[in-house]
């Protein structure tokens, strides 16, 4: 409902006089911040079908169905198993779980960044149909990538007790709390994916080419030591390093699964802080362009 | 009582430079050309209001701004300039359709559209046994919608816009889908809506839809209200245009209706 004031009703007749009184008024940051968060709360149900829907469609028309979910990560990591220890001839222990450590929450991030791209754009006819809070989109997309996750760690338990059951620790329960800095950071970047890219549709292109680069720049299939000895001359090369959040991320993943130890908390403090500073601005980003999203679709 | 759907002095800009142009090259160039003119006003200075149990019918050529007008009642685009007021609940399947999910079946895109319309899903799943046999599409509604014909996607679309009991509902040319049958039911719905006290907005070509059913209507052109009042009168002026444009004259530009047309319509 459009708000109106019984005194802009009785205003004047003329149309110049009465258009300056009724220019659309922007809510500052901190309204829309609550209003987004008040959004996401009332359109839970809405999220949750969305997300369910993604799966349904994932497992439909394969012969294998659901088993993918689980198929999906372990194959990737065979794929990097056989090109780093068998090719490379790396002499890493348990080089298998060293890198599904990874991969694992990798999976999740892209998985749902590349949803998030085309979530709004392919829902192009529903938002010229319907009102309702665009928001949900890149939330789903999030949380869809999450549940993709959480069906990794099947397998990932699953090698930890038949091949690795040395490297079986406690600190695997503190897994929630590095998932929860990463959900954070995620759903920020989903959020400027989805809407930019109803703009400029270049982001579907270039955001294959951008995720494998950050892959490769995290310390994802080898160990960020690797980078501190490269840089052992240039420190400060280092220290700009470990800004790429996925740095603090993998390293705390890799402490809690593969080394039994606490996670890094100071890097993962300032992923944190990152991802914090990110989530709000996008969702400033994301409010700010939603009102276009159906006039340029 | 106030008005189920007041309009005043409406405008709704579109931005060219960005709309239709999907890449950053292609903005960077029109951006170094300043050519061509950068907005496009799809509507302005539209009035009119709608009352409890009135129906109002949306008449024009194409490009006028109809459909536009649907979207900004729906609360789907902002408007620009002007105030615009819809009391209670508002159903706006303008020309979708129950297609919200292709992949899923017709009772799953069932739930969907209501959650996406922001019902509770316990009312949701209360309706989904009227709306299936409203729909009457047999077996088909645990196919996937992809599978469905248009006049079927049409019939259950129908059914999920009229089955939550809206307050307003906003109808885009959706009356003319179906086979003879499913339009005499759905005519009938119609005219229950009306009976019961709801306001509906109608865009449609077809001017016996406009004179039968419909108590008021608009006549809209280059996004101005041209003419309004009883719908045989402003049918009536359309086709007189219609047919001056037809014969390759340019019918007097009559003048935009703006603030007067509050009190036309009412």
């Amino acid at each position: 409902m459009a708000a109106i004031t019984p005194n802009q009703l009785r205003g004047p007749a003329t149309t110049e006089a009465v258009r300056p009184a009724y220019r659309p008024v922007r809510p500052g940051p901190v309204a829309t911040l609550r209003s987004t968060v008040r959004e996401i709360v009332t359109h839970r149900r809405l999220i949750g079908y969305l997300v369910r829907a993604d799966l349904k469609k994932r497992g439909a028309d394969t012969f294998l169905g659901n088993v993918w979910w689980f198929l999906d990560p372990l194959l990737t990591m065979l794929v990097y198993v056989i090109l780093v220890s068998v090719i490379l001839q790396s002499t890493q222990e348990a080089y298998p779980l060293f890198i599904f450590c990874a991969i694992l929450p990798w999976k999740w991030f892209s998985a749902s960044v590349a949803d998030a791209v085309t979530c709004v754009t392919t829902k192009e006819k529903v938002i010229k149909q319907v009102r309702f809070p665009k928001v949900v989109l890149p939330v789903a997309a999030t949380v869809g990538g999450l549940v993709s996750f959480v069906f990794g760690l099947v397998p990932l338990g699953a090698m930890l007790i038949i091949l690795f059951p040395n490297h079986i620790s406690a600190m695997i329960l503190l897994l929630p709390v590095v998932a929860a800095v990463q959900f954070v950071l995620t759903f920020a970047i989903c959020l400027l994916a989805a809407a930019i890219t109803v703009f400029y549709r270049d982001i579907g292109n270039l955001a294959g080419h951008l995720l494998r680069i950050w892959f490769y720049l995290s310390p994802a299939l080898y160990s960020s030591q690797r980078i501190q000895s490269i840089a052992t001359n240039h420190p400060q090369l280092y220290s700009i390093y470990t800004l790429n959040p996925f740095a603090g991320l993998f390293e705390s993943y890799r402490n809690l699964i593969y080394y039994g130890q606490p996670p890094e908390w100071g890097l993962l403090g300032i992923v944190l802080v990152e991802a914090s500073i990110l989530v709000v601005l996008s969702v400033i980003v994301f409010r700010r362009l939603e009102p276009s999203f159906a006039k340029v679709l | 009582m106030p008005p189920a759907i007041q309009v005043r002095a409406l405008g709704v800009r579109y931005n060219l430079r960005l709309t239709r142009r999907n890449t950053v090259r292609q903005t960077f160039m029109s951006l170094a050309r300043h050519k061509g003119p950068t907005h496009f006003w799809a509507l302005r200075d539209v009035s009119f209001r709608v009352d409890y149990g009135e129906s109002l019918a949306v008449i024009g050529p194409n490009g006028a701004g109809k459909s536009t007008l649907l979207q900004v009642l729906a609360q789907i685009l902002e408007p620009t300039e002007g105030m615009i007021d819809v009391q209670g609940r508002i159903s706006s399947l303008l020309t979708l359709g129950a297609g919200f999910d292709p992949e899923l079946s017709g009772r799953d895109n069932i739930e969907l559209a209501g959650a996406f319309m922001g019902m509770d899903h316990r009312d949701m799943r209360a309706r989904m046994p009227g709306i299936i046999e409203f729909a009457d599409i047999g077996q088909f509604i645990d196919a996937p919608i992809k599978t469905y014909s248009s006049g079927m996607n049409a019939r259950l679309g129908f059914s999920i816009a009229t089955a939550v009991d809206p307050d307003v509902l906003l109808l885009d040319e959706v009356l003319s889908t179906g086979d003879a049958t499913f339009r005499a039911k759905s005519q009938e719905r119609v005219m229950e809506l009306m009976r019961s006290a709801r306001a509906i907005v109608l865009v449609t070509h077809d001017m016996h839809w406009a004179n039968e059913f419909c108590n008021r209507a608009i006549l809209l052109e280059r996004g101005n209200v041209v003419a309004a009042g009883h719908p045989s009168d402003v049918v009536a002026v359309h086709e007189e245009r219609s047919a001056a444009r037809q014969s390759g004259h340019q019918p007097d530009p009559l003048p935009a209706i703006v603030d007067v047309g509050l009190d036309a319509v009412a």
